[in-house]
């Protein structure tokens, strides 16, 4: 049974379709990613999962309960964590007590001091929530999403404002959790985050998936065009390329092709005949920030929406 | 691995009473080390009878029998810190936590909104009843003002007092758009009905600004907490009339929060 299964979900606010049309599926134990720049749909997604917005259509299973029926969020609640994009933090309390205050709402909660060393706040315990630093803060918001222990963890942005060495531990610490077989829904406008996080990945364009799958493969990155880069020498060639440049530059040489095999073959054939030392020869696919940007673009007289 | 699986869901229900209790718990401790909100609501009652007390305090009120001002005082600052307890300290609370996103996530949490209602309602009557404890004793033993007469009034004052007032700062939480804006409008709005009521200069009987004020639950509940006090001879302490308004404002805040509440911080 999967941990998440949408199909066709919809939801407008005021006539504008915040999704539209949305289907994937989480398994369980898997980490999932939806990617997508602001305004795309993505804490809309995650808000109908958590039981906290109202669909308009589709169907929608958490867990194996459908979130948007009163009579199962309790249960549901209490086997989901939840990280919102805000840093929610109580700043009167110490890191201990907003801790135990909320272990008292589950049913079996993770031992407080197995969190407060899970999430790395063992220095700052008992120290007061407003003085801790915006990545210890949101390590301690990530501390209240699994102090329940939950079977499935939502990660809203979590790395969002945060300095790079507090994204990095934010990180090991999503991958340490994960390992631990907790499922994880994502979201993120970080193509880096999802790459280093994510099995697999969605990306919303104004409320529709507009490519899906692993991060590798996104956009069929792994197949297709790559762009094979070379200098050659000062003196220049004794001999043409036996390949047409799509771009030379003095020197310096780029071909983008589809067939990298046959190219490299012919450009290495050539060099070793005519003795010509060609310097940093570099294949490089397309990289996930290319298909993102791709996927996302807006143009900016396009009258209908791209379909999916 | 998860124990959680094997805890149904029906026996969360007879730990509601546990669960209040764990909650109100963490509300008080919030409420008192958050200093600044503490002092302003509680020190601020207790200091605003010290220093009227020991300045106008043993002048008379000519259209009130000859009545002492400060016996006008005690009761009239019980009421000013239940009002500001459960109206401007809970409005501003509930406004700074929905903006941060803290109701949100206890929204999220299997903690029952059924149970954080209670909780919050709980801690605010302890905060209201501590003040009222506070200004009693200090009229009491600082200034020989007696305590009430008929306690069983003054109680039921203090129950529908804290239960309307508290709804009131729920209803005015949900159009309040910021925490930045949340103080100065419930202080604006508390503090010119409390003076329009008569608070620091008593409104004599039948003039203007007292019928304007009688359209307000301010000036009703002043009187109100007045009357088991029974310093006015021929004052019943059963303020029926005055409960009955406070009670309907109640009435309409309790409609106003129920339909307007919001757990989510407002989007831009």
């Amino acid at each position: 049974m999967s941990a998440i299964s949408v199909t066709n979900l919809r939801k407008s606010y005021k006539k504008i379709d915040a999704v539209d049309d949305v289907s994937f599926d989480v398994e369980r134990g898997e980490v999932f990613a939806l990617l997508g720049p602001n305004g795309a749909g993505k804490t809309t997604c995650i808000e109908i999962l958590e039981g906290f917005l109202r669909r308009d259509s589709g169907q929608v299973q958490v867990l194996g309960v459908d979130p948007g029926l009163r009579q199962q969020q309790q249960w549901l609640r209490a086997r989901i964590g939840v990280v919102l994009q805000e840093l929610a933090v109580e700043s009167f309390f110490t890191v201990r007590q907003v801790l135990e205050r909320n272990a008292g709402f589950y049913p079996a909660p993770r031992p407080i001091d197995e969190v407060i060393e899970l999430v790395g706040l063992r220095e700052k315990a008992d120290a007061k929530v407003k003085k801790l630093s915006g990545g210890q803060q949101r390590r301690l918001d990530i501390g209240l999403g699994i102090i329940g222990r939950p079977e499935l963890l939502f990660l809203d942005e979590p790395t969002t404002g945060l300095d790079p060495g507090a994204r990095r531990t934010t990180w090991e610490l999503i991958h340490t959790l994960s390992a631990e077989g907790t499922t994880v829904l994502l979201s993120s406008h970080y193509m880096d985050e999802v790459e280093a996080l994510a099995k697999r990945v969605a990306v919303l364009r104004r409320g529709r998936v507009v490519a899906a799958g692993p991060p590798a493969s996104l956009g069929g990155r792994d197949r297709g065009q790559v762009t094979i880069r070379f200098t050659l020498p000062a003196g220049g060639p004794s001999s043409d390329l036996p390949v047409a440049p799509t771009r030379r530059e003095g020197t310096s040489v780029e071909i983008d092709t589809n067939d990298e095999v046959v190219v490299l073959n012919e450009i290495t054939g050539w060099a070793l005949e005519h003795k010509v030392i060609v310097t940093g020869l570099d294949v490089t696919r397309k990289t996930l920030e290319d298909v993102y940007l791709a996927l996302t673009h807006e143009e900016i007289d396009e009258p209908t929406r791209a379909n999916a | 691995m998860s124990a959680s699986t094997t805890t149904s869901r029906r026996s969360l229900v007879p730990h509601d009473v546990r669960l209040i209790a764990h909650q109100v718990r963490y509300e008080q401790l919030a409420f008192w080390l958050n200093r600044v909100g503490a002092i302003f609501t509680v020190v601020f009652s207790v200091l605003f009878l010290v220093m009227l007390g020991a300045s106008a305090g043993q002048a008379h009120i000519s259209f009130l029998h000859h009545l002492k001002l400060i016996k006008y005082y005690v009761p009239g600052f019980v009421a000013y810190g239940i009002m500001s307890a459960c109206f401007t300290t809970l409005a501003i609370n509930l406004v700074v936590r929905r903006e941060t996103g803290q109701l949100k996530r206890l929204r999220l949490s299997p903690l029952p909104s059924r149970v954080l209602v209670v909780a919050i309602f709980v801690s605010t009557t302890i905060v209201s009843l501590v003040q009222v404890a506070l200004l009693l004793l200090i009229g009491r033993f600082g200034y020989a003002v007696n305590f009430p007469v008929s306690w069983l009034a003054f109680a039921l004052v203090l129950l529908v007092g804290i239960v309307s007032f508290s709804a009131m700062g729920v209803a005015i939480s949900t159009v309040i758009p910021n925490q930045e804006t949340a103080g100065p409008v419930t202080s604006i709005v508390f503090f010119v009905l409390l003076f329009l009521a008569g608070l620091w200069f008593p409104l004599s009987p039948h003039s203007g600004l007292e019928k304007f004020s009688n359209y307000f639950p301010v000036l009703h509940f002043i009187k109100a907490v007045n009357a088991p006090f029974e310093f006015q001879p021929g004052v019943s302490p059963w303020a029926w009339h005055d409960l009955l308004i406070i009670a309907l404002w109640g009435v309409v805040a309790v409609i106003v929060a129920v339909r307007k509440f919001k757990w989510a911080p407002r989007r831009s």
